[in-house]
């Protein structure tokens, strides 16, 4: 397990979580504490804050779609990464596999394109 | 340059790479050295922040003609340590209506994930190292490349839970924004370095760095690189892609609650992600920390050994942050529709096509579409290429020729003659001419306003004027 | 240093082995313990995701390096991001409802988990594994090409029968969350137009009102005679009751200001 290569990879982690953690504890420490209630309101440009929702409001949906569309190019590409690695000793066969699901995934793509899916606003 | 791309697009001289393991060779580096290199690498990368913001605002300083900052050390050199040292002094005010926990973690998440990645990038080569002859580098591994895409997607947390957590409106849209930007350009970047793996044979870093010693692959992979300094500034909410904070209308973005040292955290953050990309970015394509051709030659390479890689690799690096500042000094924010806009309908699909491109031109290259092959200068060429090579051309030129048609016929249709005079007061209302248009003086203009003022002045009252509601 | 450090023999396991997998196997059960016992969604899915990086970091450790990090990219950066958006959808600060809708719910899944849960065992228990073949066999070319000769070899089928599962998820998300807009909306140059057709209100509506300390949206103009403009307010906002009035926020601001003063001199 001590020479699997990704075990300086946690020191890594370490490092930098000792460093956020001790510079952000140290400024809780140091700085100073003066409290009065305008400084613990949201800040919106120094006006009193509009009231939140119940629940705290809701974001649009158009993001749902977003990160469903990212999932779907996260797998596709997951399986770019293994056929770009063994390219060399995988031959014909695979290429024109890797075609069929790229032009796959592509009918997809064209789908949510055609359909307005791609337009932000 | 006709040489390089001999080398690149000839049949590989040497055997095919045998295996995807990395090249670096760890055996004779013990734990506690390796732990040493990652202090070593943590200082190097806490140092360059220090330098980094003290030459962005000095550049973009001189980009604006003025001097930026020059008070503090020599050039003002150590005014970074003074606004850390403020930052560290601050009061930390947190929201009532934050969500305690989440709202530290967040930072603390950000502040600690951008360390991660630069555990792969190799800054140099073999190095002698207090005794022992080990890869300037923390660790390798033959998935290293996508590990630092997967760190890079945790990282987005620290994002997306600040926004949450703040209890606050601004910084929730500022923090759904730049999640969403992030995983729409991290598909392009991922999909940008398949064309890298094809020819490396490897998602090594250092074996990727061994396979560039005849050719960087900026060159058969040029396209790829282009796409990745694209989505490189996008990645790391940068300026023209700074939509995160978007000054305008969303006041500091995802961070409008931080301060003090908590913030300091994503400050430090966005820029060891810039180190970050701009090392993976001269890792993949720039030759790592291999000297520059010229150089390398000199001398039987005693420039492309040992400590000197370390040279080369951090002025490779900071070429891209001189770029990252440039940019930032140049260039407009632009719309976040358009950027969704250039990211979903061009970057993807032509990157994907792109890598198809790569690797029908390497499976030629391989012989997978025939072996008939021909030689010039001693370097032998596969048919099958330069066929796949040609039809990819012509098959650009022909997407070129059409687009340009489109958009010609389409500014024809847009065209509007402008008459030589105008009438200001022909729609009755006054407008200003148009740049060469000319004036015509009305004759009317003259008993009209004569007219207008004799009226007697109508003053509207609320009951009088019946109000359409606003929609 | 290579991948392959594992024991070779499947049977032993080293200190270091051990010591991981205690670590990482109880974060990763507290992560999902998490995820079911929280009552803010927002906890339950970094709950999740904390399961989800444990699982990768023991698919690392056990030399599987392609599919760890996949865990991590994949279900950490993609997946989770869908749900946290989805939680977002329904309400930022959702909690659990805590109501029973359908009567007997509990007890009908209580008896119908322990049913699952049974048959998992006793399943499991029966299983007789073969003998493995071993890290150094399956990592022979490398991990990646080792995956990658699996899934364009013996598993090409499933891999091509995926594309077409990804369809259906670009098609279902679109018709779940998609609008498409009938016609064409006017562009601003549309509403320019129009409105110096129509010859009223050219230069725009009246904006609302400023006072110093309020969002002004909600807050309307006052006309010179005092009275408030209708106009400069939006609709929406008079049908929701939620148009401010003058007066109203003299008691808060002065609350605020005192808070302030005593800031200053405590």
């Amino acid at each position: 397990m001590l020479n699997n290569p990704y075990v300086p990879i946690l020191f890594m982690l370490a490092l930098g979580f000792a460093f956020a953690a001790g510079s952000v504890g140290a400024s809780v420490l140091i700085g100073p504490k003066r409290y009065n209630k305008a400084k613990m309101l949201p800040y919106e440009c120094g006006i009193q804050p509009t009231p939140r929702p119940e629940g705290g409001g809701r974001v649009p949906i158009k993001y749902y779609l977003t990160a469903m569309l990212f999932i779907i190019f996260d797998v596709e590409s997951i399986f770019l990464f293994p056929f770009a690695v063994a390219f060399n000793k995988l031959g014909l066969f695979a290429l024109v596999e890797m075609i069929l699901f790229v032009a796959t995934v592509f009918i997809a793509y064209a789908y949510v394109w055609r359909r307005g899916g791609l337009d932000w606003v | 340059m006709s040489n390089l791309m001999a080398v690149a697009l000839g049949v590989p001289s040497v055997a095919l790479p045998a295996a995807e393991q990395p090249h670096a060779d760890f055996s004779d580096t013990p734990m506690w050295l390796t732990f040493v290199k990652a202090l070593i690498v943590f200082v190097y990368l806490l140092l360059s922040v220090l330098v980094v913001i003290w030459f962005e605002r000095r550049v973009v300083g001189r980009i604006q003609q003025r001097p930026g900052p020059n008070r503090f050390g020599p050039f003002g050199l150590l005014q970074t340590l003074a606004d850390g040292v403020k930052l560290m002094t601050k009061e930390d005010p947190r929201p009532s209506h934050a969500d305690k926990v989440v709202f530290t973690l967040a930072s603390l998440i950000a502040g600690t994930m951008c360390f991660v990645s630069f555990a792969v990038i190799p800054l140099a080569g073999q190095v002698n190292l207090f005794g022992h002859t080990t890869p300037l580098q923390v660790t390798d591994a033959s998935s290293a490349v996508l590990l630092t895409l997967a760190i890079a997607s945790v990282g987005a947390y620290g994002i997306l839970l600040a926004g949450w957590s703040s209890g606050s409106t601004y910084p929730l849209y500022g923090a759904l924004r730049s999640s969403a930007q992030i995983i729409s350009y991290e598909i392009a970047m991922g999909l940008a370095l398949v064309a890298v793996f094809i020819h490396a044979g490897s998602m090594s870093t250092s074996t990727i760095v061994y396979q560039q010693r005849d050719v960087w692959y900026v060159i058969p992979a040029f396209f790829s690189f282009i796409i990745y300094v694209i989505t490189m500034v996008g990645e790391t909410n940068r300026w023209p892609f700074a939509n995160a904070e978007g000054e305008g209308e969303l006041v500091g973005g995802f961070h409008t609650e931080y301060g003090s040292m908590r913030f300091g955290m994503y400050y430090l953050g966005e820029y060891i992600n810039m180190f970050t990309v701009s090392a993976m970015c001269s890792t993949l394509f720039l030759g790592g920390w291999q000297a520059p051709p010229g150089i390398a030659a000199i001398n039987d390479g005693m420039f492309n050994h040992g400590w000197w890689g370390l040279l080369w690799f951090t002025l490779k690096m900071w070429l891209f942050l001189w770029f990252f500042v440039w940019l930032r000094g140049t260039l407009p924010n632009i719309r976040y529709d358009q950027f969704m806009r250039f990211g979903w309908k061009f970057l993807i699909p032509a990157t994907i096509a792109w890598v198809l491109v790569v690797a029908f031109i390497r499976g030629a290259q391989l012989g997978y579409l025939g072996d008939s092959s021909f030689s010039i200068g001693g370097r032998r060429f596969p048919v099958a290429m330069l066929f796949v090579i040609g039809l990819v051309t012509l098959l650009a030129l022909a997407i070129a020729w059409v687009w340009v048609n489109r958009n010609q016929a389409k500014a024809e249709a847009n065209r509007f003659e402008h008459p030589a005079e105008i009438d200001p007061f022909a729609g009755g209302h006054p407008v200003p001419p148009m740049p060469g248009q000319r004036l015509v003086e009305p004759a009317r203009a003259t008993t009209r306003g004569v007219a207008a003022h004799a009226e007697p002045v109508v003053t509207t009252t609320r009951q009088e004027t019946k109000e359409a509601p606003r929609g | 240093m290579t991948s392959l450090t594992m024991a070779a023999d499947p049977a032993t396991m080293s200190t270091g082995e051990a010591i991981g997998f205690w670590v990482l196997a109880t974060m990763s059960v507290l992560g999902a313990l998490g995820l079911l016992f929280f009552r803010r969604a927002v906890y339950s899915a970094l709950g999740m995701v904390l399961t989800m990086i444990t699982l990768g970091m023991i698919f690392l450790g056990l030399g599987a390096d392609f599919l760890g990090v996949v865990q991590i990219f994949v279900y950490t950066g993609a997946i989770m991001m869908l749900f946290i958006f989805v939680i977002m959808l329904v309400g930022v600060d959702s909690s659990d409802s805590l109501v029973e809708t359908l009567k007997g719910q509990r007890i009908v899944g209580l008896l119908l988990s322990l049913g699952l849960a049974g048959l998992l065992v006793g399943a499991i228990g029966r299983v007789t594994f073969p003998a493995p073949a071993g890290l150094t066999q399956a990592n022979a070319d490398g991990n990646v090409t080792g995956l990658a000769n699996l899934i364009f070899g013996r598993y090409v089928w499933v891999f091509e029968v995926t594309s077409a599962l990804l369809i259906t998820a670009a098609l279902g998300a679109m018709v779940l969350s998609h609008r498409e807009h009938l016609g064409t909306r006017p562009t601003q140059r549309a509403w320019a137009e129009r409105r110096f057709k129509e010859g009223k209100h050219l230069a725009g509506l009246p904006v609302p009102g400023v006072y110093a300390r309020h969002n002004a949206v909600d807050t309307p103009a006052l006309l010179p005679d005092g009275t408030p403009s209708e106009l400069s307010t939006s609709r929406v906002l008079a049908a929701r009751e939620q148009v401010a009035v003058p007066g109203t926020f003299v008691e808060g601001e002065q609350a605020i200001q005192r808070e302030i003063e005593e800031g200053r001199t405590r």
